[in-house]
């Protein structure tokens, strides 16, 4: 009877730890943002106020009106960076899938000598850190003159998001029977017609979120868009952060709301690929 | 058609070929020719000299560079390890949870969302020494009195880099883990309760081989993108103070764009460019010794 009790006990005790565990890691993991949405609804003497305020005195919408107001009113060309970023990461999302559905499906459905060699060696051109890449990029579009152009940004987009893309989309075709395939080409069709028809409609919502993870990456990156944007004609929305520093002060509420605006996207995005995105990722791997 | 058929996946892989061809391959050789050279952006003529290995003794007897690439491999191990253990946390917690998985999930996959510029900028408001939450919080709770200088002196400038590398990457690790856990069979685990395994034995036999391989994939997808902490260090400290968080990727910035020496910065560029190739094909061959051990378990 006693022995029963206590382990009752004991397992109440674990289900309210596991409670209380899980509740303070997501609190960990959220706060950062929480914070950053609660600071561009404050007004700046708010967040500079020593001792500091914890409960908002007062919210508001300026930071996002000041933002918008264009440049002389304490904005910055936010509509142009946001502009940029959307055409530079659609268009090269669009095409780093295309080709990285050729690529994938070589891959999944072939077998070729070097097959394996070929894939680590894909994957090895990611690996070139942002920075190193940027130096001899820096030099060769100054030379063709496409720097500060979109051309260029989406260019070392595509090249950016290929390997990984592949890796994706060669997970989802295996994810595929062969046999369907196989099936509807015994039916008569060419093997153009099968792809169309039975495998890529069956991939489909992996390549989707190969898609907008290739758009995430394109969104966020920062290394290679620091250096080979300048002006408004192809500066990105991470390259327009800096805008809200200066030497040695930085417009904190300004900048916060700027992050709002550059995370809504992405969080959008990211909870529609959410169930995908790991099935891709692991298939991929694990099966190959 | 049967012709045909060997040349169509190369045909298929043609234009991923081009485009990193152009894009990374030709790009690189170039940057390996101007390494021999003393090339700098303000003197287009240096382009020509060719000096041979000089820029490479030079790097290689800079005691600065050896502290930054010190500090990068630091940087990493502690991270990806901070990581793996964290995110294993993460996701057995996460598992365990009866209900709100799909919840749970997206809040799991928060920090993934923000650009490492981003999480840059966040952490250095957070610990900001005047203003930021973290001195805000622990003056509030009456810790400390002071305001303690993250940011501002060396070792609490690397932790704090530390915290924000761990904070914006967890959730990788977190996420395959728990497609892992999620994956795995249930019988196992049940079979080992049974022949009366503890909890940590049930654990440590049966659950972590079968979760390993995924944790070798969330390594090597990190590390195809370690220099994600280039953003971060580069907006929270700049390598400072004094250079004591330079990492090998804000040196190479720096030498290149600030003081222009395209060649000396090409150098560098390569150690940092090994350096994630070793990282790269360590876990990739560790994943491929993985899997085959799954392979012939299950």
């Amino acid at each position: 009877m006693d022995e029963n009790a206590s382990a009752r006990l004991a397992r109440r005790a674990l289900t309210v730890a596991h409670r209380v565990g899980l509740f303070l890691a997501m609190l960990l993991i959220c706060l950062p943002g929480i914070w950053i949405v609660l600071s561009s609804l404050r007004p700046t003497v708010e967040i500079m106020a020593k001792p500091p305020v914890w409960i908002p005195q007062e919210l508001s919408f300026d930071a996002y009106v000041a933002m918008f107001s264009g440049i002389g009113k304490g904005g910055i060309p936010v509509l142009d960076y946001f502009r940029n970023s959307l055409i530079i990461s659609v268009t090269s999302t669009v095409i780093a899938v295309a080709i990285g559905m050729a690529g994938g499906y070589a891959f999944a459905r072939y077998r070729f000598r070097g097959k394996s060699g070929m894939f680590l060696g894909l994957m090895l051109t990611r690996t070139v850190p942002g920075i190193a890449m940027s130096l001899p990029l820096f030099f060769v579009y100054a030379r063709l003159g496409i720097i500060d152009t979109h051309f260029g940004m989406i260019l070392a987009y595509v090249a950016l998001n290929i390997p990984f893309t592949i890796w994706l989309i060669d997970g989802f075709f295996r994810q595929v029977p062969k046999d369907l395939a196989e099936a509807a080409q015994i039916d008569g069709c060419t093997r153009w017609q099968a792809f169309w028809q039975v495998e890529f409609p069956l991939a489909r919502p992996g390549i989707a979120s190969a898609a907008i993870f290739a758009f995430l990456t394109c969104w966020n990156e920062f290394a290679l868009a620091s250096q080979l944007t300048r002006s408004v004609n192809s500066k990105t929305l991470p390259v327009g952060l800096l805008d809200y520093t200066a030497e040695f002060t930085i417009d904190w509420r300004g900048m916060c709301a700027l992050a709002v605006v550059m995370i809504i996207p992405a969080l959008t995005l990211t909870y529609i690929v959410q169930k995908h995105l790991v099935g891709g990722l692991t298939s991929g791997a694990v099966k190959g | 058609m049967k012709g045909f058929k060997p040349s169509a996946p190369i045909l298929l892989l043609l234009p991923a070929f081009v485009v990193l061809a152009a894009v990374v391959l030709v790009p690189l050789l170039l940057s390996l020719y101007s390494s021999f050279t003393p090339f700098r952006l303000t003197r287009p003529e240096t382009f020509f000299v060719l000096i041979g290995f000089r820029n490479y003794i030079l790097i290689l007897s800079n005691p600065d560079f050896w502290w930054a690439f010190g500090r990068t491999v630091l940087l990493l191990t502690i991270a990806l390890n901070l990581e793996m253990l964290l995110g294993l946390g993460l996701a057995m917690l996460v598992e365990k949870a009866t209900r709100g998985q799909r919840i749970l999930r997206t809040l799991m996959m928060f920090p993934m969302m923000f650009s490492p510029i981003l999480v840059g900028f966040q952490f250095k408001f957070m610990f900001n020494d005047n203003i930021g939450l973290v001195n805000n919080a622990l003056q509030s709770l009456g810790i400390t009195q002071d305001a303690i200088p993250w940011l501002i002196e060396s070792h609490l400038a690397f932790t704090a880099i530390t915290i924000a590398e761990v904070w914006s990457s967890t959730s990788i690790f977190a996420i395959l883990i728990l497609a892992g856990l999620l994956a795995m069979p249930k019988e196992p685990i049940e079979a080992a309760r049974v022949d009366g395994c503890t909890p940590w034995q049930t654990f440590r036999y049966v659950t972590w081989p079968f979760v390993m391989p995924f944790a070798y994939i969330a390594m090597t997808i990190r590390s195809l993108d370690v220099a994600r902490a280039y953003d971060i260090v580069k907006i929270m400290t700049d390598g400072g103070p004094a250079g004591r968080t330079e990492l090998l990727w804000t040196l190479v910035g720096r030498t290149a764009y600030s003081d222009a020496r395209m060649g000396l910065a090409n150098a560098m560029a390569y150690f940092s460019i090994l350096l994630s190739i070793a990282f790269t094909v360590y876990f990739y061959n560790k994943l491929a010794a993985a899997r085959a051990q799954i392979g012939a378990e299950w």
